[in-house]
C-alpha cells in the first residue's frame, strides 16, 4: 500500500548493531518438518522442509506484542519495460481479498487487523515486497492464517485492478507533487541504463495505467512462492508453536512449479559524468550528486556509511559546515543505497534562497576533493561510530523496528547483515574511508541532477 | 581511533511495564517546579525524553508572530557556556539527540540517548533552556534559515492546504490559528534579537513545564539529576484557556493555487469547540474513526477501494491537547478526479452525519482503538508521547491505564449523539490546494 521512494527509503538503511554470539542465545526450536539451517545473535534461521519456505524467528516474552512479517524476494528489479511498477500494483491488489478471506466474509486482512488496532501495512522497492503488522500476541495465528492464504489465493481480477489503478495513480501523483522525488526518479534513470534500477518502483505513469491483468496474474504465478519468501516473526510468541503454525498455514503449498527468474542484467560500466534538468514551478531549487556505489553486501559499503554519517549529520558535519552553516542550504543528505545490487551513493543538497546551483553543486564536489586528498580525521570516525552504536539501541525499541531492518537485510541478500554489518562498522578506520571516497566518488561516475524552480505568477481566484 | 563497544547482550525488546500499570510505575514529581515523570520499561539502554513549555507560537506577540519560532530555534545555536559545534559534537559522540520545536501552544522537548548519557542529556537541555547565547551572528543565520524553511514548505500542497483551513476554521486570538506565510515571513525579516531575547526571558521558565523520561532510567537518578540542572531556574508561566473557537465568517470553500502540481490536497472540515478531557470527546473520536480511519473506514473503502479516487482519505479529531481543537477530513485527489473526489467524499459525510454509525461499525472501531492504543506503548516513544499528551490534556496518569474501558464503554447513542451535536456539515469549510481545475493565472 505504501510506496518508499528512493529518499524515504534510505532511513530504513541506518545500521542497528548487535553482536553477534555476545550473549547466550536461546536454544533454537527442532520441529519435525523444519530444518535448522543457522543460529545468530539470538535469531534462528529455519526452512520448512515440505517448500522451501525461509523463517526467521526472534523471541522475547517481554511484551505481549508480535511481529509478523512475510517478505518476497521480488521489487521493481524484476520489472521490464510495459510491465514497470507491476509490483507495487500486484501489492495493492494484496489487499482485495482472496476466495478463504475477503471483506464479504468480514474476515479480510484490513477487516481482521484493524479490528484488532493492529498496526500494518506492506511496501514495495527495488529487491523486495513485504507484508507485516504488529499485533497483540493472542493475535499472531489468526494473521498468520489470512497472509499465508493470500500468498496463493489472492483473488486477482479486472474489476479489482481498475479503481486501484487510479489509486495507485494518484500515489504516482502524489510523489510527483514533491520536487525532490521527481529528480530523484530522473537521476536513478541516468544513472542505470541497463539495470532496472533505471525505473522508478512506482513505475512509469503509462505502464501504470495501461498494465493489463493478465500481467499481473503472471507476476503472482511467477514470483508468490514459499521458496521465494522469507517470514519474519519477533516478539512475544513461542518459538516451537510459531513454527507450528507456519507449518499449518504455510505448509499446504508446494514448491514454486519453476525456478524463480534472477535477474542477470548488469549496468556497462559508466565512462564519463551525466546531467540532467528539472524545471517546474516551485520556490526553491535543490542539487543532487550521485555516484555509482556498490551493493549493501560489499565489504566497502560500511566505510561508504560512514563517510555519509561524516559528511551530512549533526552540525559538525562537513557539509552542515559548508554549506547550511553559510546560508547556502537548508539541509544536505548523503547516503550510500543499501541494496542488492550496485547502487547510488547520493548527496542531495536543499538551496537556500539566493543560493545558486552553480556554487553549492562546486562546493560539494570541493568537500568531496579534500576527502579523497586529505582524508578525514579518527575523531570524525569516532563520532560516527557512535551516532551508529547508539542508533543501534535505538532500533531494538520494539519489534516493528527490529522488522523494518531485518526486512532490508533480507532484501540485500543476507539477513545476518543485521549482525555482521555491524561488525564490519566498527572496524571502519579513516583510511578505509579515505580510500572508498578516491574509489567510489568520481566525476567519471556520477549523475549530477538540478531541480530549478520556475517562479509563477500568483493566480487569480476561481 | 576510539572503538565503541560493540559488544551488546542479544537483542532484548520491552518489557511489560506497558500495558494498565502506567500510572502506579510511574514516578511523577514536582522538581523546581517542572512537573517530571520519569518510568522505567525493560527497554535496554534507550532512555527517550519527551517534554513542553508553555512557549509555543501562539504567545509571539501581535506585532511579530515570529517571535516564539525565532527563540526557539537560537536554543541549538549555543549557550553562553559553549557554541553550537560543541554541543553538536557532544551529542554526536555518543548518538545522542535534542530537539527544540515549537507548535501552536508550545515549545516541543525531543531528545534520545543511552542510559549512560542520561545526565549529560538532561544537564544539556537545561543549559539550552536556562542559557542560551542569543548570538548576534547565529541570529543572523536562524533569520535566514527559517526563511527558507518556510519558502520550501510552501511547495507542499499539504502544508498550504492546512494553514488556509486553520485560518479559515479559527478565529483571530485563537491558538491553533496560524498566521499565514507572508506573515511569518514578514515577521522573520523584522524581528530583532533583543525581541527574541524579550521573548525568552518572559516565557521561558519551570511553570508549566512538563518533562518526560521513559525507557532504561532510574527515577531517583533522573530526580537528582534534574533538580541539580534546574536548581534557581525560575519564570514561565501557562497560558491561559483561550475562549473556545466561535464561528468564524469565512468562506465556505477556499482555494489555494500552485502551478504544476499533480495532485491537489484537500481538507474540509470545522472548529469542534471539543477539548480532549471533555465528555464527548473519545465519542466523537470513535465516530469519527469509522468514516475516515484505516481501510475499513467509510471514506477509504468507498472513495479509494470501490472508486478509485484517491491513494488516501481520512478523517480525524486533533488539535485539542491543550485547547479546544478541529474535525477534518483530508484526501489527495488528481485534478481530473477533484470533482468526482469531492462529491463522493460529501455522500459519504453526509450520510454519516445523518444516520450515524452502526453497531458492527462501533464495536469494530472499539477493538481499533483498544488495540492501536496499546500497540503504542510499545515502545519508549510512544509511551513518552502518551504520558506527555495526558499531563498536556490535565488528566491523571491513571487515564492511560483507564483509556480501554473508557472506550469499551461507550454506546451507540453516545457515538452518534456526539456527531449530531459537534458537527455541522452545512458548517463546514473545504480547502483545496494544488493546481486547480479551472484557475487562471494573472
Amino acid at each position: 500500500m505504501k510506496l518508499r521512494f528512493l529518499l524515504s527509503a534510505v532511513a530504513l538503511a541506518w545500521p542497528i548493531i548487535h553482536a553477534a554470539g555476545a550473549a547466550a542465545a536461546p536454544t533454537p526450536p527442532a520441529v519435525a518438518g523444519f530444518t535448522l539451517v543457522k543460529t545468530l545473535g539470538g535469531i534462528s534461521e529455519h526452512t520448512l522442509d515440505a517448500n522451501g519456505l525461509t523463517v526467521l524467528l526472534l523471541s522475547d516474552r517481554t511484551a505481549p506484542v508480535v511481529t509478523f512479517m512475510v517478505t518476497y524476494h521480488v521489487g521493481s528489479r524484476n520489472e521490464v519495460t510495459g510491465s514497470t511498477g507491476a509490483t507495487h500494483l500486484l501489492e495493492h491488489l494484496m489487499f482485495k481479498g482472496g476466495l478463504n478471506y475477503n471483506d464479504a466474509k468480514g474476515n479480510s486482512v484490513k477487516q481482521f487487523l484493524e479490528g484488532i488496532g493492529g498496526n500494518y501495512n506492506a511496501t514495495t522497492w527495488l529487491d523486495r515486497t513485504n507484508y507485516f503488522a504488529e499485533v497483540g500476541s493472542e493475535h499472531l495465528e489468526g494473521y498468520l492464517a489470512i497472509e499465508a492464504d493470500r500468498m496463493r489465493n489472492l483473488w486477482i481480477r479486472e474489476d479489482g485492478r481498475r479503481p486501484e489503478m487510479t489509486v495507485v495513480r494518484n500515489e504516482f501523483e502524489i510523489g510527483e507533487n514533491d520536487p525532490t522525488q521527481a529528480l530523484d526518479k530522473e537521476i536513478f534513470a541516468a544513472a542505470f541504463q541497463a539495470h532496472p534500477y533505471h525505473h522508478p518502483t512506482i513505475g512509469w505513469r503509462s505502464d501504470i495505467e495501461k498494465v493489463a491483468i493478465e500481467k499481473l496474474r503472471e507476476f503472482y504465478d511467477t514470483f508468490y512462492w514459499p521458496d521465494n519468501a522469507t517470514v519474519t516473526i519477533i516478539g512475544d510468541f513461542d518459538p516451537a508453536a510459531a513454527l507450528g503454525l507456519v507449518k499449518k498455514y504455510y505448509g499446504a503449498y508446494p514448491k514454486a512449479p519453476h525456478p524463480i527468474p534472477q535477474v542477470y542484467t548488469e549496468e556497462p560500466e559508466q565512462s564519463g559524468p551525466r546531467r540532467v534538468m528539472l524545471q517546474r514551478a516551485g520556490e526553491l531549487g535543490t542539487v543532487g550528486v550521485s555516484f555509482k556505489s556498490p551493493a549493501g553486501s560489499h565489504p566497502d559499503y560500511p566505510a561508504l556509511k560512514v563517510l555519509g554519517i561524516i559528511m551530512d549529520s549533526g552540525k559538525t558535519s562537513r557539509f552542515y559546515r559548508a554549506l547550511t552553516d553559510k546560508n547556502l542550504t537548508t539541509s544536505v543528505n548523503a547516503e550510500p543505497g543499501f541494496f542488492h545490487d550496485p547502487s547510488l551513493f547520493q548527496i542531495y543538497a536543499n538551496l537556500a534562497p539566493a543560493a545558486t546551483h552553480e556554487a553549492v553543486e562546486k562546493i560539494i564536489l570541493d568537500e568531496i576533493a579534500k576527502v579523497k586528498t586529505d582524508g578525514v580525521t579518527d575523531a570524525e570516525v569516532a563520532t560516527a561510530l557512535g551516532k551508529i552504536k547508539a542508533a543501534t539501541a535505538y532500533g531494538r525499541d520494539g519489534s516493528f523496528a527490529i522488522a523494518s531492518k531485518i526486512n532490508e537485510d533480507i532484501a540485500t541478500g543476507d539477513w545476518t547483515l543485521y549482525f555482521t554489518l555491524d561488525e564490519a562498522l566498527a572496524k571502519v578506520t579513516a583510511a578505509d574511508v579515505k580510500r572508498v571516497a578516491n574509489r567510489y566518488l568520481n566525476q567519471s561516475q556520477s549523475t549530477t541532477g538540478w531541480f530549478v524552480p520556475i517562479i509563477t505568477p500568483a493566480p487569480a481566484a476561481n | 581511533m576510539k572503538c565503541p563497544a560493540l559488544l551488546l547482550p542479544a537483542l532484548c525488546l520491552l518489557s511489560a511495564v506497558v500495558f494498565a500499570d502506567v500510572a502506579p510505575n510511574a514516578d511523577r514529581q514536582s522538581i523546581n517546579g517542572i512537573d517530571v515523570v520519569a518510568l522505567k520499561t525493560g527497554v535496554k539502554d534507550v532512555v527517550t525524553i519527551r517534554g513542553t513549555l508553555a512557549a509555543g507560537d501562539s504567545r509571539s506577540p501581535q506585532n511579530n508572530v515570529a517571535l516564539a519560532d525565532l527563540a526557539a530555534g537560537m536554543l541549538d545555536k549555543g549557550t553562553t557556556s559553549r557554541d553550537k559545534f560543541a554541543i553538536s559534537k557532544v551529542l554526536g559522540d555518543v548518538g545522542a539527540s535534542i530537539n527544540f520545536s515549537t507548535d501552536a501552544s508550545a515549545l516541543n522537548i525531543n531528545a534520545k540517548c543511552l542510559r549512560a548519557d542520561l545526565p549529560m542529556v538532561l544537564g544539556l537541555i537545561a543549559e539550552q533552556l536556562r542559557t542560551p547565547a542569543f548570538s548576534a551572528e547565529e541570529f543572523a543565520k536562524l533569520k535566514k534559515q527559517r526563511a527558507g524553511d518556510m519558502k520550501r514548505a510552501l511547495e507542499d500542497t499539504d502544508v498550504r492546504a492546512n494553514t488556509s483551513y486553520v485560518r479559515a476554521i479559527y478565529p483571530v486570538g485563537h491558538p491553533n490559528r496560524e498566521a499565514s506565510p507572508e506573515e511569518f515571513l514578514a515577521a522573520v525579516d523584522k524581528a530583532t534579537l533583543a525581541e527574541v531575547k524579550a521573548f525568552h526571558a518572559q516565557y521561558y521558565g519551570p511553570a508549566a513545564m512538563k518533562l518526560v523520561i521513559v525507557g532504561d532510567v532510574e527515577p531517583a537518578a533522573v530526580r537528582t539529576e534534574l533538580g541539580k540542572v534546574f536548581a534557581g531556574w525560575t519564570g514561565g508561566s501557562a497560558q491561559p484557556p483561550p475562549a473556545k473557537a466561535g464561528s468564524v465568517d469565512s468562506a465556505r470553500e477556499q482555494d489555494v493555487f500552485m502551478a504544476d502540481k499533480t495532485n491537489v490536497s484537500i481538507l474540509w472540515g470545522q472548529a469542534t469547540q471539543l477539548r480532549y478531557g471533555d465528555p464527548d470527546t473519545l465519542a466523537l473520536r470513535v465516530g469519527t474513526a469509522a468514516l475516515g480511519s484505516g481501510f475499513t473506514g467509510r471514506l477509504m473503502a468507498n472513495v479509494r477501494d470501490k472508486e478509485g479516487l484517491t491513494y488516501g482519505i481520512y478523517s480525524y479529531v486533533g488539535n485539542d491537547t491543550f485547547t479546544d481543537g478541529d474535525w477534518r477530513i483530508g484526501a489527495n485527489f488528481s485534478p481530473e478526479l477533484l470533482s468526482k473526489g469531492i462529491a463522493s467524499t460529501k455522500r459519504q459525510l453526509i450520510e454519516w452525519h445523518q444516520k450515524g454509525i452502526t453497531a458492527e461499525e462501533l464495536a469494530s472501531n472499539k477493538g481499533k482503538f483498544v488495540g492501536a492504543y496499546k500497540l503504542g506503548l510499545a515502545t519508549t516513544g510512544g509511551m513518552a508521547g502518551a504520558v506527555l499528551n495526558t499531563l498536556n490534556r490535565d488528566l491523571p496518569l491513571s487515564f492511560i491505564d483507564e483509556f480501554s474501558a473508557k472506550i469499551n464503554a461507550l454506546t451507540l447513542d453516545q457515538v452518534n449523539g456526539a456527531i449530531k451535536k459537534h458537527l455541522n456539515p452545512d458548517e463546514m469549510v473545504l480547502i483545496k490546494a494544488g493546481t486547480l481545475p479551472g484557475a487562471v493565472g494573472k
